[in-house]
């Protein structure tokens, strides 16, 4: 972009300036005048966080595939900038044309935290637009997002012109030709938006009433202007047909996830039931290998990047995975590219993978065993046994590792202080198992425990759950210390207090939008970066709205309780995910999908309704 | 396998990458290019190159010199016009020569660079600025605190300046000055420093930093 002589004083100040000059290898230009339709991509937080999103990479490439449509990438400048910025009165600004976001005509944020919430607003009002979707009048500045977070879309309501649920590579289009459409024939913004809720996937928030139960719940959802009454995700059936980017944007600085990537398939097989993308990606579909190494030389080649990644929910859970991985591995060792596989599970073929992957470069290891016992670990299906967790690190010391990690969650459902014993036993057993097996005891070894607060998260069995209050969770890391003790385990925590906001918000209705406007107006924003977080601006805020956190976050919530987000289909049905629940109670896990279908209901989506299992 | 060197030219937008970062960027670019290039052989292998003179981040360049090790017979004819189908914005590649057989010289051999100093005015260039900025950089003695890695000490800046001289825009002065590098490193900063001490009157509202070429001892275009 070019640089103008405002922004180029104060770049010298900030840190990081390359963050904002934009011109990287692989930014698409073009000519404005040339363009219908200009789109930013903005993420709500700074650049490397959002570099790092594949999704946006998908939809940027996608967009600028079009002709008359010309995608800009727009990030949260950090804090400094930020001052700066406003200072000077340099609004916010696409990183292709340098031009206000203003001059945009669609703003597309993705959703991948409930903390960036406030950043959102806050690069509205950055670059002069009206932060309320009811102030931006006219068809220019629509506000739409995407993303994990849009499953329950009512915190942003308010905010917010129209979400896209599901997989955007082909809404999006579709979206973007009607808006093509309207902006050629000069339609309102209201009759944009009647007409944009009928594309399967799009949720327009204005075109909804909520009312709610004397008790603070909500009583109904009513669609009005004709709006569909329940709108159901969008998946992509195939994806080895689907749009994917060949030329990634190559950064010019270090970003947080610095590497080519390919995605091998959407979807989990396993319904781990905390987590909100193993029942929100369904439908399982998966990318040939053809097409899979076809597009990672694709990439490499125009890239120049020295490290690929295969992404996915669970790697070893993808059937073509050996052949796959000898493929990449023969072109990644000519070119000197190393491959990482992230999502691996503990189990044996994957330690000869990660062996044979990882020749040179012996990288720590992370096995999510998020629970410490087999009963807390049957509540939330995670399916790993100590047995396969002993044998994996059993693999992994005899080959000369000496450095694991272990995650936990803290705070799930029917957890007690017996499973925080049982957590300490297997720290224990590792520890041992590294001293029976390790080629060399000198070197020592670094076994690392670490805990973070479990947020119910919508749309997953434990939607109904409350979220363990602040006092718990401290109580819970007290006692946790005291059992933690084994020497060469070191054991971290992480604070409660952004795990309390995201429950909130997590589970919140439209209600909380207003929470939300109050602490962005009195500074908050950043919050997911724990200089910038403050509890106490967040619980002035609640204040000042009359709203009860509590209510939101820690109320354990009746199995027959209407939702905020009901209305919003993920794929999987709420039966499912009831029936779920119920097996949790009882400690009865369930089988993967590669096992047995537990009828989730979300290979109603596919054409034929059937996974790619 | 052969020393090889690429004379680059770092602009715009490039200004503003860190010196780490290029180092990071121009592998990337050499690896897109597909240029015939020598890893290290440890167990992190990369691309072994080395930059002669590392700009400040937010300073352009357009003499920048890179070094790397070549592992074909010769450079490709088209090496230039390949990495430079391939450079991000603002990064530009000229040309590149064998160090063998006299071929370049040692970057220790390096002794001064030029540099253009944009001093900008918003409300016009004051009215006797050149006059003013002439003869302060006349005088034989400037006393200024310089700083390195291994402290503070005073120094006589007219020591590490080989030539000066200014050309006066509408909104901004361009000063041109030859100034010491390598071992006997002035950064064009403190000139801009020593002038808001000695003239704060004359304080420019902006300064920018342009790298335009190195030389030897004797002031030979260094290659």
């Amino acid at each position: 972009m070019k640089l103008s002589r405002k922004l180029k004083r104060i770049l010298p100040r900030v840190q990081k300036p390359a963050r904002y000059v934009g011109g990287e290898w692989g930014s698409t230009i073009k000519e404005k005048d040339a363009v219908d339709l200009r789109f930013g991509m903005c993420f709500p937080d700074t650049y490397e966080v959002g570099m790092s999103h594949l999704g946006s990479r998908i939809l940027y490439g996608l967009l600028n595939a079009q002709e008359g449509v010309w995608c800009e990438r727009v990030f949260a400048p950090w804090i400094d900038m930020e001052t700066e910025m406003r200072q000077a009165g340099i609004p916010l600004y696409g990183l292709e044309s340098g031009d206000s976001i203003a001059e945009l005509d669609i703003l597309g944020f993705t959703l991948q935290y409930e903390l960036s919430f406030t950043n959102i607003l806050n690069m509205l009002d950055l670059g002069g637009i009206p932060v309320r979707a009811q102030d931006r009048t006219t068809l220019k500045n629509l506000v739409v997002c995407g993303g994990p977070c849009a499953y329950n879309p009512e915190p942003l309501a308010p905010f917010v012109d129209a979400f896209q649920i599901g997989d955007g590579e082909e809404m999006m289009i579709e979206f973007t030709d009607l808006y093509r459409q309207a902006k050629r024939e000069g339609w309102s913004k209201d009759a944009f938006l009647r007409k944009v809720c009928h594309i399967p996937g799009v949720y327009v928030p204005s075109l909804y009433d909520v009312t709610y139960h004397e008790d603070g719940t909500i009583q109904a959802v009513t669609p009005k202007h004709g709006a569909p009454a329940f709108v159901q995700k969008r998946i992509v059936q195939d994806l080895d047909s689907m749009y994917y980017p060949e030329n990634f944007v190559v950064p010019s600085t270090e970003i947080v996830f610095d590497r080519a990537m390919v995605e091998l398939f959407r979807g989990c097989p396993r319904g781990c039931r905390f987590c909100q993308a193993g029942h929100t990606y369904r439908p399982l579909r998966k990318k040939s290998a053809e097409v899979l190494l076809k597009q990672a030389e694709a990439v490499l080649e125009n890239s120049g990047y020295e490290e690929i990644s295969l992404s996915s929910l669970s790697t070893s859970d993808y059937s073509e995975l050996p052949e796959l991985a000898n493929q990449l591995l023969d072109f990644c060792e000519e070119r000197r590219v190393s491959l990482s596989l992230p999502s691996l599970r503990a189990d044996s073929f994957s330690m000869e993978l990660m062996e044979r992957v990882q020749k040179v470069r012996k990288s720590g290891l992370t096995f999510a065993a998020e629970a410490g016992s087999q009963r807390l670990r049957d509540v939330i299906n995670k399916n790993i046994t100590e047995e396969d967790l002993i044998q994996a690190c059993k693999y992994a010391f005899q080959g000369g590792w000496n450095n694991v990690k272990l995650y936990f969650m803290m705070g799930l459902p029917t957890e007690t202080n017996a499973d925080f014993d049982e957590m300490a036993q297997l720290c224990r057993n590792i520890a041992y198992c590294w001293r029976m097996n390790t080629p060399n005891r000198a070197r020592g070894v670094k076994i690392t425990a670490s805990t973070s607060c479990f947020v119910p998260k919508p749309q997953t069995p434990f939607q109904w759950d409350a979220q363990a209050t602040k006092e718990e969770l401290d109580e819970k890391t007290a006692y946790l210390r005291t059992v933690m003790k084994t020497k060469n385990v070191t054991f971290r925590w992480h604070a409660s207090d952004t795990s309390y906001l995201e429950g909130v918000f997590a589970r919140g209705d439209r209600r909380t939008a207003e929470v939300l406007y109050t602490a962005w107006k009195s500074g908050c924003k950043m919050d997911g970066w724990e200089d910038c977080f403050s509890l106490d601006k967040w619980m002035d805020a609640f204040r000042a709205c009359g709203i009860d956190p509590a209510f939101y976050a820690n109320r354990q919530r009746p199995l027959d309780e209407v939702f905020p987000w009901d209305h919003i289909g993920c794929g999987t049905s709420k039966e499912h995910l009831k029936r779920e629940w119920e097996r949790s109670r009882r400690a009865e896990p369930t089988p993967s999908c590669l096992e047995k279908c537990a009828g989730c209901g979300a290979a109603s989506l596919m054409k034929g309704c059937a996974c790619h299992v | 396998m052969f020393k090889a060197r690429m004379r680059f030219s770092k602009t715009e937008e490039a200004a503003y990458i860190s010196h780490l970062d290029l180092m990071h960027c121009m592998q990337r670019i050499i690896s897109r290019a597909h240029l015939p290039v020598w890893y290290t052989e440890g167990f992190n292998q990369h691309i072994y190159i080395s930059i002669a003179l590392p700009l400040s981040t937010g300073y352009s360049g357009e003499w920048e010199f890179l070094d790397f090790n070549c592992t074909a017979d010769e450079i490709p004819a088209d090496a230039v016009e390949r990495m430079n189908a391939v450079c991000p914005s603002g990064i530009s590649v000229q040309e590149m020569y064998s160090l063998e057989n006299g071929g370049g010289r040692k970057v220790r051999d390096i002794a001064y660079s030029k540099f253009e100093i944009t001093w900008e005015f918003d409300d016009g260039v004051p009215a006797d600025f050149c006059e003013k900025v002439n003869d302060l950089f006349a005088r034989d003695e400037i006393l200024i605190m310089k700083k390195s890695k291994r402290g503070e000490k005073e120094v006589n800046i007219k020591d590490y300046i080989r030539g000066f001289s200014l050309e006066a825009d509408t909104d901004c002065v361009r000063c041109y000055a030859i100034l010491g590098a390598g071992n006997n490193n002035l950064s064009p900063e403190y000139l801009t420093k020593t002038l808001v001490r000695e003239l704060p009157e004359l304080e420019p509202d902006g300064a920018n930093y342009h790298h335009l070429m190195v030389y030897d001892a004797e002031l030979n275009e260094f290659r």
